[in-house]
Protein backbone atom coordinates (compact mmCIF):
# COMPACT_ATOMS: atom_id res chain seq x y z
CA UNK A 1 0.00 0.00 0.00
CA UNK A 2 1.27 3.51 -1.43
CA UNK A 3 1.66 5.47 2.32
CA UNK A 4 2.57 2.41 4.64
CA UNK A 5 6.22 3.37 4.03
CA UNK A 6 5.12 6.72 5.10
CA UNK A 7 3.05 5.85 8.45
CA UNK A 8 6.01 3.93 9.70
CA UNK A 9 8.33 6.73 9.47
CA UNK A 10 6.19 8.62 11.36
CA UNK A 11 5.86 6.15 14.19
CA UNK A 12 9.59 6.45 14.74
CA UNK A 13 9.72 10.02 14.55
CA UNK A 14 6.60 9.56 17.12
CA UNK A 15 8.97 7.28 18.92
CA UNK A 16 11.40 9.45 19.71
CA UNK A 17 9.19 13.02 20.27
CA UNK A 18 8.53 10.92 23.20
CA UNK A 19 12.13 9.45 24.56
CA UNK A 20 14.31 11.96 26.85
CA UNK A 21 15.87 14.95 25.58
CA UNK A 22 19.57 14.96 24.74
CA UNK A 23 20.00 18.21 24.32
CA UNK A 24 23.51 19.48 26.29
CA UNK A 25 22.86 22.59 28.34
CA UNK A 26 25.87 23.74 27.24
CA UNK A 27 26.62 27.14 29.07
CA UNK A 28 24.71 26.50 32.01
CA UNK A 29 26.27 23.00 32.68
CA UNK A 30 29.84 22.38 31.41
CA UNK A 31 30.27 18.74 29.69
CA UNK A 32 33.54 16.91 31.50
CA UNK A 33 35.40 16.13 28.88
CA UNK A 34 37.27 12.42 29.18
CA UNK A 35 40.94 12.83 30.16
CA UNK A 36 42.66 12.58 27.03
CA UNK A 37 40.62 15.43 25.66
CA UNK A 38 43.20 17.92 24.03
CA UNK A 39 41.78 21.13 24.60
CA UNK A 40 44.52 23.15 25.68
CA UNK A 41 47.86 22.63 27.43
CA UNK A 42 49.90 23.40 30.90
CA UNK A 43 53.55 23.51 31.93
CA UNK A 44 55.03 22.32 34.85
CA UNK A 45 57.76 24.74 34.89
CA UNK A 46 59.71 22.98 37.46
CA UNK A 47 59.66 19.88 35.63
CA UNK A 48 60.24 21.67 32.19
CA UNK A 49 64.29 21.62 31.27
CA UNK A 50 63.88 23.96 28.19
CA UNK A 51 65.93 21.03 26.35
CA UNK A 52 62.97 22.54 23.06
CA UNK A 53 62.35 19.10 21.93
CA UNK A 54 58.15 19.79 21.85
CA UNK A 55 58.88 22.73 19.71
CA UNK A 56 61.06 20.53 17.49
CA UNK A 57 57.75 18.06 17.21
CA UNK A 58 55.77 20.50 16.64
CA UNK A 59 54.54 20.37 12.89
CA UNK A 60 53.61 23.96 12.67
CA UNK A 61 56.05 25.89 14.99
CA UNK A 62 53.57 26.62 17.43
CA UNK A 63 55.86 26.51 20.95
CA UNK A 64 58.84 28.78 21.58
CA UNK A 65 60.85 27.87 24.01
CA UNK A 66 62.91 30.63 25.47
CA UNK A 67 66.06 29.89 28.10
CA UNK A 68 69.33 30.87 29.55
CA UNK A 69 72.47 29.55 30.88
CA UNK A 70 72.87 29.84 34.42
CA UNK A 71 76.07 29.99 36.47
CA UNK A 72 76.63 25.57 36.46
CA UNK A 73 76.42 25.90 32.50
CA UNK A 74 72.66 24.32 32.73
CA UNK A 75 69.21 25.47 30.67
CA UNK A 76 67.02 27.54 32.65
CA UNK A 77 63.69 28.27 31.57
CA UNK A 78 62.74 31.84 30.94
CA UNK A 79 59.69 31.74 28.47
CA UNK A 80 57.44 29.77 27.33
CA UNK A 81 54.88 30.57 24.48
CA UNK A 82 52.15 28.99 22.89
CA UNK A 83 50.72 30.49 19.52
CA UNK A 84 47.54 28.39 20.09
CA UNK A 85 46.06 30.27 16.85
CA UNK A 86 48.56 27.67 14.79
CA UNK A 87 47.75 24.20 16.88
CA UNK A 88 46.75 21.32 15.33
CA UNK A 89 46.09 20.18 18.48
CA UNK A 90 47.47 16.88 17.91
CA UNK A 91 49.42 16.55 20.93
CA UNK A 92 52.96 15.48 19.18
CA UNK A 93 54.37 17.84 21.64
CA UNK A 94 52.99 16.55 24.80
CA UNK A 95 54.08 12.71 23.31
CA UNK A 96 57.65 14.18 22.99
CA UNK A 97 58.78 15.92 25.97
CA UNK A 98 61.09 13.57 28.07
CA UNK A 99 60.01 15.18 31.65
CA UNK A 100 55.98 15.16 30.91
CA UNK A 101 56.69 18.92 31.59
CA UNK A 102 53.55 19.92 29.18
CA UNK A 103 50.43 18.50 29.85
CA UNK A 104 47.12 18.61 28.35
CA UNK A 105 44.59 19.91 29.74
CA UNK A 106 40.52 20.09 29.15
CA UNK A 107 39.64 23.43 29.86
CA UNK A 108 38.09 23.76 26.12
CA UNK A 109 36.73 27.52 26.71
CA UNK A 110 39.69 28.90 24.89
CA UNK A 111 37.95 31.52 22.29
CA UNK A 112 39.75 34.53 22.08
CA UNK A 113 38.62 38.25 20.08
CA UNK A 114 41.67 38.83 18.31
CA UNK A 115 44.47 36.96 16.96
CA UNK A 116 46.79 38.69 19.44
CA UNK A 117 44.75 36.68 22.30
CA UNK A 118 45.38 33.69 20.97
CA UNK A 119 48.71 33.39 21.88
CA UNK A 120 49.31 32.28 25.51
CA UNK A 121 52.05 32.63 27.53
CA UNK A 122 52.23 29.44 29.32
CA UNK A 123 55.65 30.68 31.18
CA UNK A 124 53.65 33.06 32.94
CA UNK A 125 50.48 30.75 33.06
CA UNK A 126 52.22 28.74 34.72
CA UNK A 127 52.36 30.24 37.85
CA UNK A 128 48.96 30.86 38.31
CA UNK A 129 47.41 28.08 37.00
CA UNK A 130 50.09 24.96 37.19
CA UNK A 131 48.88 21.25 35.86
CA UNK A 132 45.93 19.61 37.05
CA UNK A 133 44.90 22.43 39.41
CA UNK A 134 42.30 25.67 39.46
CA UNK A 135 40.35 25.76 36.28
CA UNK A 136 39.46 21.81 36.66
CA UNK A 137 37.24 22.02 39.76
CA UNK A 138 34.59 24.79 38.20
CA UNK A 139 33.50 21.62 35.92
CA UNK A 140 30.42 20.29 37.28
CA UNK A 141 27.48 18.73 35.06
CA UNK A 142 27.50 15.60 33.31
CA UNK A 143 28.45 14.29 29.86
CA UNK A 144 25.85 13.55 28.07
CA UNK B 1 22.69 30.70 -25.68
CA UNK B 2 21.33 28.38 -28.08
CA UNK B 3 17.17 28.59 -28.13
CA UNK B 4 16.16 25.46 -26.91
CA UNK B 5 12.60 25.06 -27.80
CA UNK B 6 10.27 27.04 -29.95
CA UNK B 7 6.56 26.59 -29.61
CA UNK B 8 3.96 28.87 -30.60
CA UNK B 9 5.39 32.92 -29.43
CA UNK B 10 6.77 31.06 -26.44
CA UNK B 11 10.84 30.60 -26.43
CA UNK B 12 12.37 29.19 -23.90
CA UNK B 13 16.49 29.21 -24.04
CA UNK B 14 19.11 27.41 -22.09
CA UNK B 15 20.54 29.28 -19.04
CA UNK B 16 23.40 29.32 -16.78
CA UNK B 17 23.18 28.96 -13.07
CA UNK B 18 25.95 28.88 -10.60
CA UNK B 19 25.38 26.58 -7.76
CA UNK B 20 27.95 26.80 -5.26
CA UNK B 21 30.61 27.91 -3.75
CA UNK B 22 28.75 28.88 -1.14
CA UNK B 23 25.87 26.40 -1.33
CA UNK B 24 24.67 24.24 1.81
CA UNK B 25 23.82 21.42 -1.08
CA UNK B 26 27.16 21.44 -2.47
CA UNK B 27 28.71 19.67 0.72
CA UNK B 28 31.53 21.96 1.33
CA UNK B 29 32.78 24.52 -1.03
CA UNK B 30 32.29 23.47 -4.63
CA UNK B 31 30.63 25.18 -7.55
CA UNK B 32 29.17 23.51 -10.28
CA UNK B 33 28.38 25.37 -13.48
CA UNK B 34 24.69 24.25 -14.76
CA UNK B 35 23.43 24.42 -17.78
CA UNK B 36 19.63 24.58 -17.53
CA UNK B 37 16.92 23.69 -19.81
CA UNK B 38 14.00 24.70 -17.39
CA UNK B 39 14.06 22.19 -14.87
CA UNK B 40 16.50 19.88 -16.53
CA UNK B 41 20.16 19.81 -16.59
CA UNK B 42 21.54 19.86 -20.07
CA UNK B 43 25.10 20.31 -18.98
CA UNK B 44 27.25 20.88 -15.60
CA UNK B 45 30.82 21.61 -15.18
CA UNK B 46 32.90 20.88 -11.81
CA UNK B 47 34.93 23.89 -10.56
CA UNK B 48 37.23 22.81 -7.67
CA UNK B 49 40.15 24.00 -5.53
CA UNK B 50 38.61 26.67 -3.29
CA UNK B 51 39.78 24.30 -0.34
CA UNK B 52 42.90 23.50 -1.58
CA UNK B 53 45.52 24.09 1.08
CA UNK B 54 48.38 22.31 -0.28
CA UNK B 55 48.55 19.30 1.79
CA UNK B 56 50.96 17.44 -0.41
CA UNK B 57 53.38 20.17 -0.67
CA UNK B 58 53.56 20.77 3.12
CA UNK B 59 54.18 17.59 4.03
CA UNK B 60 58.07 18.00 2.03
CA UNK B 61 58.78 20.20 5.24
CA UNK B 62 57.37 17.90 7.85
CA UNK B 63 59.40 14.72 9.10
CA UNK B 64 56.94 11.74 8.62
CA UNK B 65 55.25 11.54 11.70
CA UNK B 66 54.98 15.65 11.30
CA UNK B 67 52.31 14.96 8.40
CA UNK B 68 50.20 12.64 10.09
CA UNK B 69 47.80 15.48 11.85
CA UNK B 70 47.84 16.65 8.48
CA UNK B 71 46.49 13.50 6.75
CA UNK B 72 42.98 13.96 8.81
CA UNK B 73 42.33 17.08 7.46
CA UNK B 74 41.89 15.95 4.51
CA UNK B 75 38.16 13.64 4.78
CA UNK B 76 37.37 15.42 7.80
CA UNK B 77 34.57 13.17 7.95
CA UNK B 78 36.91 9.75 8.08
CA UNK B 79 40.25 11.18 9.88
CA UNK B 80 41.03 7.82 11.67
CA UNK B 81 41.05 6.27 8.00
CA UNK B 82 43.19 9.24 6.66
CA UNK B 83 45.82 8.36 9.16
CA UNK B 84 45.33 4.61 8.89
CA UNK B 85 46.18 5.02 4.93
CA UNK B 86 49.23 7.13 5.72
CA UNK B 87 50.94 5.52 8.94
CA UNK B 88 50.57 2.19 7.05
CA UNK B 89 52.28 3.14 3.75
CA UNK B 90 54.95 4.68 6.25
CA UNK B 91 55.11 1.59 7.90
CA UNK B 92 55.34 -0.21 4.52
CA UNK B 93 58.58 1.64 3.56
CA UNK B 94 60.17 0.79 6.58
CA UNK B 95 58.98 -2.41 7.14
CA UNK B 96 57.53 -2.42 10.27
CA UNK B 97 55.61 -5.21 11.98
CA UNK B 98 52.93 -4.36 14.41
CA UNK B 99 51.74 -5.37 17.49
CA UNK B 100 48.06 -7.43 17.20
CA UNK B 101 46.60 -5.17 19.57
CA UNK B 102 47.34 -2.08 18.08
CA UNK B 103 45.95 -3.91 14.63
CA UNK B 104 42.81 -4.87 16.39
CA UNK B 105 42.14 -1.18 18.06
CA UNK B 106 42.97 0.33 14.15
CA UNK B 107 40.24 -1.91 13.22
CA UNK B 108 38.03 -1.22 15.81
CA UNK B 109 38.55 2.88 15.36
CA UNK B 110 38.76 2.49 11.62
CA UNK B 111 35.36 0.38 10.77
CA UNK B 112 33.63 3.12 13.62
CA UNK B 113 35.06 5.89 11.16
CA UNK B 114 33.53 4.02 8.32
CA UNK B 115 30.06 4.18 10.12
CA UNK B 116 30.68 7.61 10.75
CA UNK B 117 31.50 8.95 7.58
CA UNK B 118 28.27 6.61 6.31
CA UNK B 119 25.98 8.51 8.50
CA UNK B 120 26.96 11.55 7.07
CA UNK B 121 26.39 10.34 3.65
CA UNK B 122 23.22 9.23 4.60
CA UNK B 123 22.06 11.89 6.80
CA UNK B 124 23.61 14.46 4.15
CA UNK B 125 21.37 12.33 1.09
CA UNK B 126 17.89 12.64 3.03
CA UNK B 127 18.39 16.12 3.60
CA UNK B 128 19.24 16.92 0.35
CA UNK B 129 15.97 15.50 -0.51
CA UNK B 130 14.23 17.64 2.34
CA UNK B 131 14.51 14.50 5.01
CA UNK B 132 15.38 16.74 8.09
CA UNK B 133 14.56 13.93 10.80
CA UNK B 134 17.18 11.60 8.97
CA UNK B 135 19.71 13.89 9.17
CA UNK B 136 19.33 14.58 13.36
CA UNK B 137 18.63 10.99 13.93
CA UNK B 138 22.18 10.22 11.68
CA UNK B 139 23.87 12.48 13.60
CA UNK B 140 22.94 11.69 16.94
CA UNK B 141 24.37 8.03 16.50
CA UNK B 142 27.14 9.85 14.79
CA UNK B 143 27.89 12.01 18.08
CA UNK B 144 27.74 8.95 20.18
CA UNK B 145 30.96 7.73 17.76
CA UNK B 146 32.65 10.40 18.12
CA UNK B 147 32.22 10.59 22.08
CA UNK B 148 33.74 7.09 21.54
CA UNK B 149 36.99 8.64 19.43
CA UNK B 150 36.81 11.94 22.32
CA UNK B 151 38.31 9.17 24.69
CA UNK B 152 40.41 7.12 23.13
CA UNK B 153 42.42 9.67 21.21
CA UNK B 154 40.96 13.31 22.47
CA UNK B 155 39.43 14.42 19.63
CA UNK B 156 36.66 14.35 17.92
CA UNK B 157 37.11 14.73 14.05
CA UNK B 158 40.49 15.47 13.53
CA UNK B 159 41.87 12.33 15.51
CA UNK B 160 45.24 12.36 14.82
CA UNK B 161 45.33 8.97 16.65
CA UNK B 162 47.50 6.11 14.60
CA UNK B 163 51.09 6.47 14.92
CA UNK B 164 54.12 5.15 12.72
CA UNK B 165 54.06 1.41 14.75
CA UNK B 166 50.80 1.63 16.47
CA UNK B 167 49.06 3.41 18.26
CA UNK B 168 50.07 6.04 20.98
CA UNK B 169 46.88 5.39 23.24
CA UNK B 170 45.47 2.37 24.86
CA UNK B 171 41.91 1.34 25.12
CA UNK B 172 40.95 3.76 28.76
CA UNK B 173 38.83 3.07 30.93
CA UNK B 174 35.21 2.92 30.31
CA UNK B 175 35.48 2.99 26.51
CA UNK B 176 34.38 -0.52 25.93
CA UNK B 177 31.38 -0.61 27.99
CA UNK B 178 30.08 2.59 25.73
CA UNK B 179 31.22 0.29 22.15
CA UNK B 180 29.05 -2.28 23.74
CA UNK B 181 26.23 -0.28 24.39
CA UNK B 182 26.99 1.36 21.31
CA UNK B 183 26.94 -2.29 19.48
CA UNK B 184 23.18 -3.01 20.91
CA UNK B 185 22.20 0.42 20.06
CA UNK B 186 22.73 0.91 17.29
CA UNK B 187 21.61 -1.94 14.94
CA UNK B 188 17.76 -1.22 16.39
CA UNK B 189 18.64 3.16 15.55
CA UNK B 190 19.67 1.49 11.80
CA UNK B 191 16.22 -0.29 11.80
CA UNK B 192 14.82 3.14 12.64
CA UNK B 193 16.50 4.69 9.57
CA UNK B 194 15.35 1.90 7.16
CA UNK B 195 11.76 2.58 8.21
CA UNK B 196 12.29 6.57 8.28
CA UNK B 197 14.30 6.76 4.97
CA UNK B 198 14.98 3.39 3.35
CA UNK B 199 11.12 2.31 3.34
CA UNK B 200 9.92 5.88 2.34
CA UNK B 201 8.40 6.23 -0.80
CA UNK B 202 8.89 9.56 -1.75
CA UNK B 203 12.34 8.54 -1.12
CA UNK B 204 12.12 5.76 -2.99
CA UNK B 205 10.59 7.19 -5.98
CA UNK B 206 12.98 10.12 -5.97
CA UNK B 207 15.65 7.97 -6.07
CA UNK B 208 15.21 4.66 -7.97
CA UNK B 209 16.37 4.73 -11.08
CA UNK B 210 17.73 7.98 -11.41
CA UNK B 211 21.25 8.39 -12.81
CA UNK B 212 22.10 5.23 -13.07
CA UNK B 213 25.85 4.13 -13.87
CA UNK B 214 26.22 0.71 -15.40
CA UNK B 215 29.49 -1.49 -13.72
CA UNK B 216 31.44 -0.51 -17.11
CA UNK B 217 31.25 3.49 -17.03
CA UNK B 218 31.63 3.20 -13.13
CA UNK B 219 35.13 1.68 -13.64
CA UNK B 220 36.06 3.93 -16.61
CA UNK B 221 35.97 6.97 -14.45
CA UNK B 222 37.84 5.00 -12.06
CA UNK B 223 34.81 4.88 -9.40
CA UNK B 224 35.86 3.34 -6.20
CA UNK B 225 34.59 2.22 -2.93
CA UNK B 226 30.50 2.03 -2.30
CA UNK B 227 29.80 4.19 -5.69
CA UNK B 228 31.80 1.24 -7.24
CA UNK B 229 29.96 -1.44 -5.60
CA UNK B 230 26.75 -0.15 -6.27
CA UNK B 231 27.07 -0.66 -9.74
CA UNK B 232 27.89 -4.07 -9.72
CA UNK B 233 31.24 -4.75 -9.19
CA UNK B 234 32.34 -6.25 -6.43
CA UNK B 235 35.56 -5.07 -5.39
CA UNK B 236 36.58 -4.23 -1.57
CA UNK B 237 39.93 -3.73 -0.87
CA UNK B 238 39.53 -5.75 2.56
CA UNK B 239 38.55 -8.62 0.82
CA UNK B 240 40.64 -8.66 -2.63
CA UNK B 241 43.96 -7.82 -1.24
CA UNK B 242 43.37 -8.25 2.91
CA UNK B 243 45.48 -5.14 4.37
CA UNK B 244 46.33 -4.78 8.27
CA UNK B 245 44.49 -8.25 9.70
CA UNK B 246 40.98 -8.04 7.50
CA UNK B 247 41.62 -11.98 6.43
CA UNK B 248 40.42 -13.22 9.78
CA UNK B 249 37.25 -11.50 9.69
CA UNK B 250 33.97 -12.61 8.56
CA UNK B 251 32.28 -10.20 6.95
CA UNK B 252 30.10 -9.72 3.61
CA UNK B 253 30.84 -7.12 0.37
CA UNK B 254 27.24 -5.91 -0.21
CA UNK B 255 27.00 -5.47 -3.99
CA UNK B 256 24.19 -3.07 -6.00
CA UNK B 257 22.40 -3.64 -9.17
CA UNK B 258 21.44 -0.64 -10.91
CA UNK B 259 24.06 1.87 -9.71
CA UNK B 260 21.24 4.31 -9.31
CA UNK B 261 21.41 7.19 -6.36
CA UNK B 262 18.94 4.22 -4.43
CA UNK B 263 21.53 1.50 -4.75
CA UNK B 264 24.26 4.02 -3.83
CA UNK B 265 22.84 5.12 -0.58
CA UNK B 266 22.02 1.55 0.28
CA UNK B 267 25.58 0.21 0.03
CA UNK B 268 26.12 2.88 2.75
CA UNK B 269 23.20 1.46 4.84
CA UNK B 270 24.63 -2.41 4.31
CA UNK B 271 27.97 -1.42 5.04
CA UNK B 272 27.43 0.12 8.37
CA UNK B 273 25.89 -3.52 9.21
CA UNK B 274 28.63 -5.57 8.22
CA UNK B 275 31.13 -3.11 9.96
CA UNK B 276 29.29 -3.63 13.31
CA UNK B 277 30.01 -6.84 12.71
CA UNK B 278 34.04 -6.40 12.66
CA UNK B 279 33.89 -4.38 15.32
CA UNK B 280 32.08 -7.06 17.05
CA UNK B 281 34.81 -9.79 16.30
CA UNK B 282 37.64 -7.61 16.83
CA UNK B 283 36.28 -6.57 20.04
CA UNK B 284 35.81 -10.41 21.09
CA UNK B 285 39.19 -11.39 19.65
CA UNK B 286 41.19 -8.39 21.15
CA UNK B 287 44.57 -9.51 22.69
CA UNK B 288 46.59 -8.02 25.12
CA UNK B 289 50.14 -6.94 24.58
CA UNK B 290 51.72 -3.89 23.44
CA UNK B 291 50.44 -1.13 20.95
CA UNK B 292 53.67 0.42 19.81
CA UNK B 293 56.07 -1.52 17.68
CA UNK B 294 60.38 -0.41 18.45
CA UNK B 295 60.47 2.44 16.33
CA UNK B 296 63.39 4.85 16.40
CA UNK B 297 62.93 8.25 17.47
CA UNK B 298 64.24 9.65 14.29
CA UNK B 299 62.38 8.36 10.67
CA UNK B 300 64.11 7.70 7.71
CA UNK B 301 62.81 6.07 5.10
CA UNK B 302 65.75 4.37 2.63
CA UNK B 303 65.53 6.00 -0.73
CA UNK B 304 62.54 4.70 -2.98
CA UNK B 305 59.26 4.70 -3.87
CA UNK B 306 56.42 3.47 -1.69
CA UNK B 307 52.40 2.89 -2.41
CA UNK B 308 50.34 2.12 -0.13
CA UNK B 309 46.44 1.55 0.13
CA UNK B 310 43.55 1.29 1.90
CA UNK B 311 40.03 0.79 1.65
CA UNK B 312 38.46 4.33 3.13
CA UNK B 313 35.16 5.48 3.55
CA UNK B 314 34.42 6.99 0.19
CA UNK B 315 36.66 4.53 -1.84
CA UNK B 316 40.21 3.29 -2.39
CA UNK B 317 42.75 6.04 -0.40
CA UNK B 318 46.37 5.61 -1.51
CA UNK B 319 49.26 7.60 -0.66
CA UNK B 320 52.35 7.70 -3.01
CA UNK B 321 55.52 8.51 -1.18
CA UNK B 322 58.88 8.83 -2.43
CA UNK B 323 61.77 9.77 -0.31
CA UNK B 324 65.11 10.31 -0.88
CA UNK B 325 66.58 8.48 2.24
CA UNK B 326 66.47 11.99 4.30
CA UNK B 327 64.14 12.51 7.71
CA UNK B 328 61.09 14.21 5.47
CA UNK B 329 59.24 12.77 2.56
CA UNK B 330 60.19 13.90 -1.26
CA UNK B 331 56.59 14.09 -2.35
CA UNK B 332 53.65 12.24 -1.14
CA UNK B 333 50.98 12.23 -3.88
CA UNK B 334 47.18 11.16 -2.11
CA UNK B 335 45.09 9.01 -4.57
CA UNK B 336 41.48 10.66 -3.11
CA UNK B 337 38.44 9.05 -3.36
CA UNK B 338 36.05 11.64 -3.73
CA UNK B 339 38.26 13.70 -6.21
CA UNK B 340 37.43 10.77 -8.29
CA UNK B 341 34.33 9.73 -7.47
CA UNK B 342 33.43 14.06 -8.58
CA UNK B 343 34.63 13.00 -11.96
CA UNK B 344 31.67 11.26 -12.59
CA UNK B 345 29.27 13.63 -11.55
CA UNK B 346 28.69 15.77 -14.64
CA UNK B 347 27.95 12.25 -16.44
CA UNK B 348 25.09 11.46 -13.87
CA UNK B 349 23.40 15.22 -13.62
CA UNK B 350 22.89 14.91 -17.29
CA UNK B 351 19.23 14.65 -18.37
CA UNK B 352 17.56 14.64 -14.71
CA UNK B 353 16.33 17.62 -12.89
CA UNK B 354 17.69 19.94 -10.89
CA UNK B 355 16.86 18.62 -7.85
CA UNK B 356 18.02 15.09 -8.64
CA UNK B 357 20.67 16.12 -9.50
CA UNK B 358 21.77 17.30 -6.17
CA UNK B 359 21.15 14.18 -4.68
CA UNK B 360 23.00 12.98 -7.30
CA UNK B 361 25.98 15.11 -5.66
CA UNK B 362 24.98 13.47 -2.45
CA UNK B 363 25.20 9.97 -3.49
CA UNK B 364 28.57 10.12 -4.32
CA UNK B 365 29.58 11.11 -1.21
CA UNK B 366 32.29 13.68 -1.80
CA UNK B 367 34.13 15.90 1.18
CA UNK B 368 35.66 18.61 -0.30
CA UNK B 369 38.59 18.50 2.04
CA UNK B 370 39.89 15.27 0.29
CA UNK B 371 38.69 16.83 -3.41
CA UNK B 372 41.27 19.77 -2.85
CA UNK B 373 43.33 18.82 -0.61
S1 LIG C 1 49.41 19.98 19.81
FE1 LIG C 1 50.58 19.65 17.92
S2 LIG C 1 50.41 21.58 16.80
FE2 LIG C 1 49.79 22.00 18.92
S3 LIG C 1 51.65 22.69 19.91
FE3 LIG C 1 51.54 20.49 20.26
S4 LIG C 1 52.70 19.57 18.60
FE4 LIG C 1 52.26 21.70 18.02
S1 LIG D 1 58.14 21.10 27.81
FE1 LIG D 1 59.31 19.19 27.79
S2 LIG D 1 60.08 19.03 25.72
FE2 LIG D 1 59.40 21.13 25.96
S3 LIG D 1 61.23 22.23 26.57
FE3 LIG D 1 60.20 21.62 28.46
S4 LIG D 1 61.10 19.66 29.00
FE4 LIG D 1 61.68 20.04 26.86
Amino acid sequence: MFGEGLLKGLGVTIKHFFAPKITEQYPEVKPKLPPLVKSRFRLNREKCIACGICANACPNKVITVNSEKDENNKKRLTGYEMNLQYCLFCGLCVESCPTKAIEIDQDFELAAYTRENTKMDMYKEALTNPPGTAAKEDKGGKDA
Amino acid sequence: MAIAKQEGNFRTQEFILNMGPQHPSTHGVYRAILTLDGEYVVDLENVIGYLHRGIEKLAESRTYTQFIPYTDRMDYLAGMLNNWGYVMTVEKALGLEIPERAEYIRIIVGELQRIASHLVMVASMALDMNGYTAWMYAFYDREKILDLFEMICGSRLTTSFMRVGGVPNDIPEGFLPKLEEFLKEFPKRLDDFDNVITGNEIFIKRTKGIAPIDGETALDYGLTGPNLRASGVNFDLRKVRPYSIYDRFDFEVPVGTNGDNFDRYNMRMLEMRQSLRIIRQAVDNLPEGSIMAKVPKVLRIPAGETYGHIEGAKGILGFYLVSDGGTKPYRIHVHAPSFVNLGIYPYMAKGTMLQDAIASLASIDIVLGEVDR
